[in-house]
């Protein structure tokens, strides 16, 4: 006779104490780490400037020159360093949970494409050359795709994970293929968006990141209120409805949420996207499937591991310096593949 | 329709200032008045002596076509040519009037060149700076349509520019034009002797495709013409090394400009900072550069850095911002 057991279902957002209290000293030292890798950001550049100026520059600012390097060039793209991690692992996190899918991450919607797209059409039909006027177009451009998305993804019943991952699949290769027309077409396109499609928080002062700020916290906010939800989903739209999850309501405010950080980053730093993919995973191994905790630890490890970058970026070619959009994937990387060999991949 | 790509003009320029291998010697004449004796002047015939070897071309032509790099330096020495190839709005813009005028009569080949067009043109001569590979692939199908002259893009702006005059049968308003120069430099030597003699200058650049934030330390294009004909002390890469241009440079590294004398950058032809150069020179570092609160930055006009045209347009340019100079304590 073969015995039947029936099991509830566990719900993976469940934590034991002495689980929780691991997890929130891995969450300090997280922030620890973060505040290590701030500060190492303003002491660090491609010039040598004494701990000292660096103070002076912060609190107590005279006008001499390296002050100016550290106030004008070092503070302002750790600040871009700090926020554009932060969206962009929160991003990550939000679009691994909503799609099911640990290789998820902001493009595989399309958003990067579109983002790419209205910046092309910016610089090379309506003249726009500096960085400050394109990156409205970059936020427009990642809003447009989303709610482009968001219809074609949706059916009678909703939106589909895997329908709502076609259709980002589909605009993003149009609107990519007719990117790169309007680049190849036009030197002048071709130039600024070979830089841009690096990635970089290099020259983008502080009046270009503070109007983004509020939609970062919308962003946030809307994320830490769907994480709850987003757990009961990972067993299923049957039993997440059964726990009085609203499906639908919740997936439009975790694509809005979505949007909203990774549309404002790549308006910021243009397309990074290792970091949304990877820091994430790395979260998941660390506290387990709980999206709260999740998210919790991709806001202090993504800009971690955004700052770090940046700053090897700084010396490892200096005095020149390579965009953190290309460190990232070359620290990252190794990171992944060690911890893949190490550890069981983490589904969702 | 037949279309070959031709290299991007910038980076075409670029590479004709860099090349340390001098492939070209100057075109060399020969008469061969193989039409004299018909009387026919038009089927007067000389031969030149180019990239591509020794080509029998008309002793006036007529009809020429220029492709690549060929089209600005011979429309400066006075050239008319029926047929030209694509060139930046940017590099238009610099133009004089009259030159512009010149190019726009010519018909457009565009960025790739069209061989049916320039078949249609009927040239009797064309002439040709681009790149060896891009060459070999059309150099068949133009030594069909009239005699072709060709240069590398390694060919310094000196040597194309007799090359030129010689085919192109411009060779007095090229001489006026050289002696001008020689007079022009021998002059700001002159002059100023002392600067030349004890002042560091450093020559900054920015281009269309650099990395926001960055910079580079200038020591190609026009900046070579005020170090190797006028003798100003300016920064250069060691030999066998890539240029220094060739390396970005953060802004933060601004601070370190203060070890030179004098700072020249690129401007408009009133002395602006050009468009690209700008956030260099909005920058508070710049700002508080002992170099530049002391009036010793110098914004100086190049519009081109390969025919004496252009060259003496930014010595002119050169002149006068060295005469700004304060004086030395």
């Amino acid at each position: 006779m073969t015995a039947l057991t029936l099991r509830r279902p566990v719900d993976p957002g469940a934590v034991t104490v002495s689980g929780s209290r691991r997890r929130l000293i891995g969450l300090l030292l997280a922030l620890v780490l973060l505040l290590v890798l701030l500060v190492a950001s303003v002491l660090i550049g491609s010039t040598s400037i004494s701990p000292a100026v660096v103070w002076k520059a912060l609190f107590d600012p005279t006008a001499d020159i390296d002050q100016f390097a550290i106030r004008d060039f070092r503070l302002p793209r750790t600040v871009a360093g700090l926020v554009v991690g932060i969206a962009l692992g929160v991003a990550g996190a939000l679009i691994q949970a909503l799609t099911r899918n640990p290789l998820a991450d902001p493009g595989i919607l399309g958003l990067n494409a579109g983002a790419s797209f209205a910046v092309s059409v910016a610089i090379a039909l309506l003249g726009i050359r500096d960085i400050q006027s394109y990156m409205w177009f970059a936020f427009g451009g990642t809003l447009i795709v989303t709610l482009m998305v968001l219809a074609l993804g949706s059916t009678r019943r909703g939106q589909s994970p895997v329908m709502m991952v076609l259709a980002g699949l589909c605009v993003g290769s149009v609107l990519g293929g007719a990117g790169s027309a309007l680049e190849l077409t036009n030197p002048d396109a071709f130039d600024a968006m070979r830089s841009w499609n690096a990635g970089s928080v290099v020259s983008r002062p502080l009046e270009l990141i503070w109007p983004i700020l509020p939609f970062f916290a919308i962003g946030l906010v809307l994320a830490f209120l769907v994480s709850g939800p987003l757990n009961a989903m990972a067993l299923g739209d049957e039993v997440a409805a059964a726990q009085g999850v609203q499906l639908v309501r919740t997936r439009i405010l975790a694509i809005i949420a979505l949007t909203l950080l990774s549309g404002g980053a790549t308006a910021i730093a243009g397309p990074i996207s290792f970091i949304g993919l990877m820091v994430p995973h790395v979260a998941r191994w660390i506290v387990g499937p709980h999206q709260r905790w999740i998210f919790a630890y991709s806001v202090l490890l993504a800009p971690s591991l955004l700052l770090v970058s940046d700053i090897l970026g700084r010396v490892v070619m200096r005095p020149g310096e390579l965009p953190v959009g290309i460190v990232t994937a070359f620290v990252g990387a190794p990171v992944l593949i060690a911890l893949v060999r190490q550890k069981k991949a983490s589904g969702l | 329709m037949t279309t070959t790509p031709l290299k991007r003009r910038g980076a075409a320029a670029a590479a004709a200032v860099l090349s340390l291998a001098l492939v070209l010697t100057a075109c060399g004449g020969g008469d061969d008045k193989s039409g004299a004796a018909t009387g026919d002047k038009a089927a007067e015939t000389r031969t030149v002596t180019a990239a591509n070897g020794a080509v029998t071309i008309p002793a006036a032509p007529q009809r020429v076509v220029t492709i690549g790099n060929t089209d600005l330096p011979f429309i400066d020495m006075g050239g008319k040519p029926v047929g030209v190839t694509g060139v930046p709005d940017s590099d238009l813009a610099l133009l004089p009037p009259e030159q512009r005028a010149t190019w726009e009569k010519a018909e457009n080949l565009g960025d790739e060149v069209d061989l049916e067009k320039v078949a249609a043109l009927k040239p009797d001569l064309i002439l040709v700076q681009i790149p060896d590979a891009e060459f070999k692939k059309m150099e068949k199908q133009l030594t069909t349509i009239a005699p072709t002259v060709f240069w590398g893009l390694d060919t310094e702006w000196k040597a194309l520019a007799e090359g030129l005059g010689e085919a192109g049968n411009v060779k007095d308003a090229l001489g006026k034009q050289k002696a001008e120069f020689e007079g022009d430099v021998a002059k700001m030597k002159q002059t100023y002797a002392d600067v030349i003699k004890n002042t560091k200058f450093v020559n900054l650049d920015r281009y269309s495709n650099s990395d926001p934030g960055t910079y580079v330390i200038g020591d190609i294009g026009c900046v070579e013409i005020a170090q190797d004909d006028v003798g100003l002390n300016f920064p250069k890469a060691p030999a066998g090394k890539d240029p220094l241009a060739y390396e970005s440079l953060p802004f933060e590294q601004l601070s370190k400009l203060s070890q030179y004398d004098v700072i020249t950058y690129p401007a408009d032809d009133k002395g602006q900072a050009t468009q690209v150069f700008a956030p260099v020179v909005a920058t508070n570092t710049w700002k508080a550069l002992p170099t530049v609160t002391s009036g010793r930055a110098l914004g100086v006009f190049c519009p081109g850095n390969n025919s004496y045209g252009a060259v003496l347009r930014y010595l002119d340019s050169l002149d006068k911002a060295l005469a700004t100079l304060p004086a030395k304590k």
